[in-house]
């Protein structure tokens, strides 16, 4: 163990030189932004949703805050508004794309790779001025976050130095010259700035996101992240049109609501630019594509089913668990998510085309069913009652397996009930 | 037709009933307890809402066989009309009743939440009602109703 600490902090020394601070700028030197640079920046900000972790619930906006847990311990989002003594209005241009880049504060510490600096890393000079714009127009706050809680060796800065030499690649994006504007424009933005691969990429036990597995699903706050490849749960394949009104509203009547963290994100993306957002679906929808005709098949099939009442499928009279499914989806789901039994406001998903039962763990599902969903505060959206006061464990482990069974006729899930006890708050 | 033993109010109650119907209809039908109300039908407007293992729920959209063995509360188990509980007293006082359609749900809900939790934020009692609706337009006195009920729980 003490070799080990031992090597990894020889490497840690060697691997970067030390970064020097970079010249503290008072913010009354920079005399005053373009105003279409600042709407750009606000624009790209929406887009990356610097808010989830530097704007704290019911807080300043951008005056940080926001406790982050992650496997190494808990990291608070930093205040990034132009306060000199406690945000950024100390750093230049150069420093803050420093930071945006090789994830380096003004000062010349290592910032931890909570902050996506790894996607960042491929932003460009355009895209960075704006977001300096935007941020440094802010309101300045002066507000500390409250002190990391890391466990050791990542209580030690330096650290991260390894980290970056594994998993940074500072490098900008690189145009595919086969493909067309809207699709390396949306390559890019999910790349950088957007840092979808943040929770759709499977992550190692460093916390390094699998370069292998890009994008193939991956995790956030105890939800699954879809999928964004080929491997799309989605029994229909996502169109341009249905994932661009996803990311922008939440709702995509084939395939599924925004839930769990994703909500935070459709929230902010509906303030980022239409035609960025767009790039984005299409960059996407060609990565899910992969064997038209196997989807098509699959689609007719699923449209087929969805198109049938769910309820009125008897299961085996002997399995005890399935009846139970069944009877807590007629009474308690039907009546909004059944096929002709369509009411008030027409809107439910059908759930044979819902991607949540389609996903290869219940996890979605179960925190679906169990919170409800409800918009964002002041957003308008959908909104399900949440039916963990109602059911019991023991009643969602039996709707899970008989969804499982009867809206996505898939393979029975493993462990139900051990992920149904899992993902209880 | 199923024998089905309840829990409601601290009583057992048995009913003979199918077994898929919804907690609501046994409530109101079957057991005489008329507070609870049918608005929507699909959990979207909380005027059914009953208190399920302490928790608030839409018993519109529970079968009474998952109720079974489970503690039920309802409106009626707050208090009396001579003798109205703390809840109850406070929906009084602020007269946050127009139609009162809503208002026994809205009492549910708010129990839930002073129950776990008997000094809320303005902001926790605020979330905590949002999925119950009143059509009248009295949400604001609702909230003065549920503030004014904490405060005077939290003295006691």
């Amino acid at each position: 163990m003490l070799v080990a600490v031992a090597l990894f902090w020889a490497v840690a020394l060697v691997a970067q030189p030390w970064h020097t601070a970079i010249a503290a700028e008072p913010l009354r030197s920079i005399t005053r932004f373009d105003g279409a640079l600042v709407d750009h920046g606000a624009r790209l900000a929406a887009l990356g949703n610097c808010a989830s972790c530097h704007t704290a619930q019911d807080g300043p906006p951008y005056a940080g805050g926001v406790p982050l847990t992650t496997p190494f311990g808990t990291i608070y989002g930093t205040n990034v508004t132009p306060d000199p003594e406690t945000g950024i209005g100390n750093w230049s241009e150069a420093a803050f794309k420093r930071a945006m880049r090789k994830g380096i504060a003004q000062d010349g510490r290592f910032l931890y790779p909570a902050f996506p600096y790894d996607h960042f890393t491929h932003a460009t000079n355009d895209d960075l001025n704006a977001l300096y714009a935007f941020l440094m127009t802010r309101q300045p706050v002066q507000s500390r976050p409250p002190a990391n809680q890391l466990y050791f060796p990542f209580t030690v800065r330096e650290s991260v130095a390894v980290w970056n030499l594994l998993f940074l690649r500072n490098e900008p994006f690189r145009p595919d010259p086969a493909q067309g504007v809207e699709w390396n424009r949306g390559a890019y933005l999910v790349q950088s700035l957007g840092h979808c691969g943040s929770c759709h990429t499977p992550r190692n036990a460093l916390g390094g996101e699998q370069r292998r597995a890009a994008l193939q699903g991956g995790e956030a706050e105890g939800w699954y992240a879809p999928a964004l490849d080929a491997q799309s749960p989605s029994p229909l394949p996502w169109t341009v049109g249905q994932l661009t009104d996803y990311l922008r509203t939440g709702i995509a009547s084939d395939h599924a609501i925004a839930g769990g963290p994703m909500q935070e994100v459709v929230a902010s993306l509906g303030q980022a630019s239409a035609e960025d957002i767009r790039a984005i679906a299409v960059y996407v929808t060609a990565l899910m594509a992969s064997s038209p005709d196997g989807n098509q098949s699959r689609a007719t099939a699923t449209r087929r089913r969805a198109a049938q009442p769910l309820a009125n499928i008897l299961p085996a009279a002997n399995d005890a668990q399935m009846r139970l499914g069944a009877a807590v989806y007629a009474e308690s789901c039907a009546a909004c998510h059944d096929q002709g039994r369509l009411s008030s406001s027409n809107s439910a998903l059908q759930l044979p085309l819902a991607a949540a039962v389609y996903e290869p763990d219940p996890r979605n599902l179960i925190h679906i069913v169990r919170e409800g969903i409800s918009p964002v505060e002041g957003m308008p959206g959908r909104w399900m009652p949440a039916f963990g006061g109602s059911l019991t464990d023991e009643q969602l482990t039996a709707l899970a397996i008989y969804l499982r069974r009867y809206a996505a006729n898939a393979s029975p899930w493993l462990h139900v009930e051990k992920v149904v006890k899992e993902t209880k708050k | 037709m199923t024998a089905i033993v309840l829990y409601v109010n601290g009583q057992t109650r048995q009913v003979d009933v199918d077994p898929a119907t919804p907690l609501l209809y046994v409530l109101r039908n079957e057991l005489g307890m008329n507070g609870a109300k049918f608005g929507c039908g699909l959990g979207q407007c909380g005027a059914c809402t009953v208190m399920l293992d302490g928790e608030a729920s839409f018993s519109c959209l529970i079968p009474v066989e998952m109720a079974e063995g489970r503690t039920i509360k309802t409106v009626e188990g707050l208090g009396t009309t001579q003798q109205p509980g703390i809840l109850q007293r406070a929906f009084i006082e602020e007269q946050a009743a127009q139609c009162g359609y809503c208002i026994a749900g809205m009492m549910m809900r708010a129990q839930a939440l002073l129950e776990r939790n008997s000094s809320p934020s303005d902001v926790e009692i605020r979330r905590h009602m949002a999925p119950n609706l009143c059509r009248c337009g009295t949400h604001m006195r609702i909230l003065r109703a549920v503030r004014r009920a904490a405060n005077r729980m939290h003295d006691v």
